[in-house]
């Protein structure tokens, strides 16, 4: 251990308990290391730093996600009692229905969350050199979580659940070539079944988790070595005009500080709108009326459902895939586009794109919302 | 009953309550803790000679006195207003029993707006010690505010024993000090009177946001810090008093809050749960929130942050709010008069005698405005048109006080798919109010007549289902209820 880091015991006063234990601990695995590596490590503190906040909020919502997931495992049963569970889980079990509502609750705020930080790194050009394997794995996290959503969103079978995942494979399978494969792969079978929960239940509790958290640690090491990018307006400033503030324990304080008001928003979103449960699913019975994936999901399923009518048949949905896989493309080519730090025509375009992509998100998912009607 | 119902769609009349009452009680208990927090904060700056302190406690009384003084006290006129018209049977048995307790209030308030007025106005002008005089009266005068409205608040859950047995005699004002110093009074203004401490700290934490950390930093750390601890107090002994409170409240209330702890059932019968959840987790938050943020960021906290700490207060404030006024179900003065103005001791009579008998708004010459829409185009007979019009009277007596047709707890979704049938089964259920009843806890029983019930039936036939049926037609119907 560095001699200069390790703690100066005062010998006029009697250590408290807690120092000893601290000095104990420390000494066999170097806290006051960490401490003094997380004290050197600074955060650019201008007038955007508030989005340096969103990928904290992101991990924040993941571990909300783990801590009540795991508790709705006791009690959640795959499989034909699928909606008998979640139906005990909301009804019967003493805060059940609390545990569930913040589940689904920070899911969606996660992807909320983890949505805002990619288009804050996007528009801040975090993405640049040495950043780009931040970008990528960024990026795959995003799909992970998305197939979370996904692939929980089935798991209560209650009609929405059944139906909107129905309409949601309608996505992969429109992928030309592979899209019926890898979705009756998915599904096992050609509809949505026992089987199908079964499938997901796996994808969500262990597959998916055991690809997402070596992603996780990978994106989170690279953003220590790398640091907070600094946005091109407070790069363009001279050295001396920028300003920093220690990474531990101001930052780390504030960071904290805004995961607090995410529980809270978590929790009275929780507790005032608690996550419904609808009748339980049967594939017999028709489809309820304007039926649709999840929000996050809206913007692709409009795309495709405007593509299907301007061109009827495969053509129409080949068309829409085709046009989502370049434009997922292009997204994760953006640093090997703008790589200049300096300001030029490709920044430009690229900050072009960025506002053309945020735009068509939303506008897809308005209108999809309006279509339903 | 000969009071004209106040029918506000969507959020119905409940929530135009409410949404003027959590905003004034956001600014009114600042009123009383930043009545403290001022002479205090003067004379620590006073003592130690700080003038850049008593610069900025200057801005902060500006800020204090906008916002109570106009803001707060036209809020609490809305309060008048709204209660007069939403509830105009409570409203009147309160005046009855405390118009010598709002006089006094209103002697104290307005002594209150006086000094708040000489207190800011005179700051630079009144000599030192004369200035803190002046805010320690407006302190004073503040609490005893909150001193006397707590007792008009807390006798509408626990109006006591000895008043309730002098209620409905014409005695009931001999028992003013008893249904003041009612079961849950001291727990109640304890538990106000820490609020309002804290919410002194979080609008202080407002104002000493604004401070320019490059150009004051050493002010802005120390306003900080200061105020920050106003939340300490709160925080440590709340938690006490919210089980003395809920100690001091009948077994049958408290059973509410347990409702919602298995199951979110239909939503309704569990907001006690729920929005007390709410206030569990904003209230221990906050004190961190405000540690994380500002007392080891002194310099770094924003407006943005201090307003996070205000949305906490708002969150915790109107969730506690609404819990107290939600424990009271299903009377609106405990154990007397229920949610819709109906005194428990007049249910008997009015299965007896009739509930419209005595109605002046009873219109039986037309269809009711609300179904003109949906009678368009039907002939409606002269007798159907005037059975439609006491079923709606019955509505707007006993349901709007809590539902609306469409909005909030809408009757179109909590009883939808029932046919006319169906509905009748409800409000007979409604009616007999059995002691295993569901809906017993919540909800006054539904009084009248048989006839009276049959009408209230066929008019929300008539709403949910777009069924104007003849009256003669449910008459001959052989599975007709009797009661």
């Amino acid at each position: 251990m560095d001699a200069s880091w390790s703690p100066k015991p005062d010998v006029t006063r009697p250590r408290s308990l807690a120092t000893v234990i601290y000095e104990w601990v420390d000494e066999r695995l170097g806290l006051e290391e960490i401490l003094a590596l997380a004290r050197k490590k600074t955060v650019p503190d201008h007038k955007y730093s508030f989005w340096y906040y969103w990928g904290g909020l992101s991990l924040f919502f993941f571990f909300v996600q783990v801590f009540s997931g795991v508790l709705l495992l006791v009690y959640y049963r795959p499989g034909p009692e699928a909606y008998e569970s979640v139906r005990q889980i909301t009804y019967d079990i003493q805060f059940g229905w609390l545990i569930r509502s913040a589940h689904s609750w920070s899911a969606n705020l996660m992807v909320f969350a983890v949505f805002v930080h990619m288009f804050s790194v996007y528009f801040m050009k975090a993405y640049r050199k040495p950043r780009e394997f931040g970008w990528w794995s960024g990026m795959a996290l995003l799909a992970l979580t998305l197939l979370f959503g996904f692939s929980g969103y089935l798991l209560p079978m209650d009609d929405l659940a059944y139906f909107a995942t129905k309409v949601g494979l309608e996505i992969p399978a429109a992928l030309p070539l592979v899209g019926t494969f890898l979705t009756d792969i998915v599904r096992g079978g050609p509809e949505v079944s026992e089987t199908t929960i079964q499938r997901f239940f796996a994808l969500h509790v262990v597959i998916l988790p055991l690809i997402y958290l070596p992603i996780l640690a990978f994106h989170l090491w690279l953003v220590q070595k790398h640091g907070n990018a600094l946005p091109p307006s407070e790069e363009a400033k001279p050295e001396s005009e920028r300003r920093t503030i220690p990474f531990f324990p101001d930052f780390f304080s504030l960071d904290l500080g805004m995961w607090l008001i995410a529980l809270n928003v978590l929790s009275i979103l929780a507790s005032l709108y608690p996550w419904q449960l609808g009748p339980q699913a049967d594939p017999l019975a028709p489809a309820p009326v304007g039926i649709h994936p999840e929000w996050y999901f809206m913007s692709q399923f409009q795309v495709l459902k405007v593509f299907g009518r301007w061109f009827p048949g495969a053509a129409g949905e080949a068309l829409g895939i085709s046009l989502f896989t370049l434009a997922i493309v292009i997204w994760a080519a953006i640093p090997l586009f703008d790589t200049r730090t300096a300001g030029g025509r490709r920044a430009q375009i690229a900050t072009y794109f960025g506002y053309f992509a945020l735009l068509g998100m939303i506008v897809f998912s308005i209108w999809g919302y309006l279509d339903l009607k | 009953m000969n009071y004209p119902f106040w029918d506000v769609p969507l959020i119905g009349s409940g929530w135009v309550i409410g949404i003027i009452a959590i905003i004034h009680v956001m600014v009114s208990h600042f009123a009383v803790g930043g009545g403290f927090y001022l002479p205090m904060a003067e004379a620590k700056a006073l003592r130690e000679g700080r003038e850049d302190w008593l610069r900025a406690l200057r801005d902060h009384a500006r800020f204090f006195i906008i916002l109570t003084g106009v803001f707060g006290a036209m809020s609490g006129v809305g309060i008048w207003f709204a209660i007069g018209l939403a509830h105009p049977e409570s409203t009147s048995t309160l005046i009855h029993n405390f118009v010598f307790g709002w006089a006094i209030e209103w002697v104290f308030f307005i002594v209150e707006l006086t000094a708040a007025a000489v207190y800011y106005y005179g700051w630079d002008k009144l000599p030192r010690r004369t200035h803190l005089i002046v805010g320690w009266i407006y302190a004073f005068c503040a609490w005893m505010s909150l001193v006397i409205i707590n007792g008009i608040l807390t006798f509408m859950l626990t109006p006591g024993a000895s008043w309730l047995g002098a209620a409905g005699t014409g005695q009931e004002a001999a028992y003013f000090w008893q249904a003041f110093f009612n079961p849950t009074y001291f727990p109640s203004l304890v538990l106000r009177t820490l609020v309002c401490i804290s919410m002194a700290g979080v609008y202080a934490l407002i104002t000493a946001s604004r401070i320019d950390p490059l150009a004051e930093p050493q002010l802005k750390d120390e306003l900080i810090r200061w105020s920050a601890k106003w939340l300490l107090p709160s925080f440590i002994l709340v938690p006490f008093c919210f089980f003395w409170y809920l100690a001091s409240v009948p077994e049958s209330q408290r059973a509410l809050l347990k409702l919602g702890i298995s199951t979110i059932g239909q939503g309704t019968f569990t907001q006690v749960t729920r929005a007390a959840t709410v206030v569990v987790m904003t209230s221990a938050t906050i004190l961190a929130f405000v540690y994380f943020s500002a007392w080891r960021n002194s310099r770094h906290f924003n407006l943005g942050r201090a307003l996070c700490v205000l949305f906490l207060a708002f969150a915790a404030t109107a969730s506690a709010e609404h819990s107290r006024e939600m424990l009271r179900k299903p009377f609106v003065i405990g154990e007397h008069m229920y949610s819709n103005g109906i005194r428990k001791q007049e249910v008997e009579r009015f299965n007896r005698e009739g509930y419209l008998t005595n109605s002046m708004w009873l219109k039986t010459d037309a269809p009711p405005v609300s179904l003109r829409r949906v009678a368009f185009g039907q002939p409606v007979e002269p007798e159907t048109a005037a059975n439609l019009a006491r079923g709606e009277l019955m509505f707007r007596g006993q349901c709007l006080a809590c539902h609306t047709v469409n909005g909030y707890r809408p009757i179109a979704r909590l009883l939808q798919g029932r046919d006319r049938q169906a509905i009748m089964a409800f409000l007979k259920t409604l009616h007999e109010n059995k002691p295993d009843s569901p809906y017993r806890s919540y909800m006054p029983p539904l009084v009248g007549t048989a006839d009276e019930i049959e009408a209230l039936a066929d008019y929300l036939d008539a709403i949910l289902n777009h069924n104007v049926k003849r009256r003669s037609d449910h008459l001959a119907q052989a599975d007709r209820a009797t009661f």
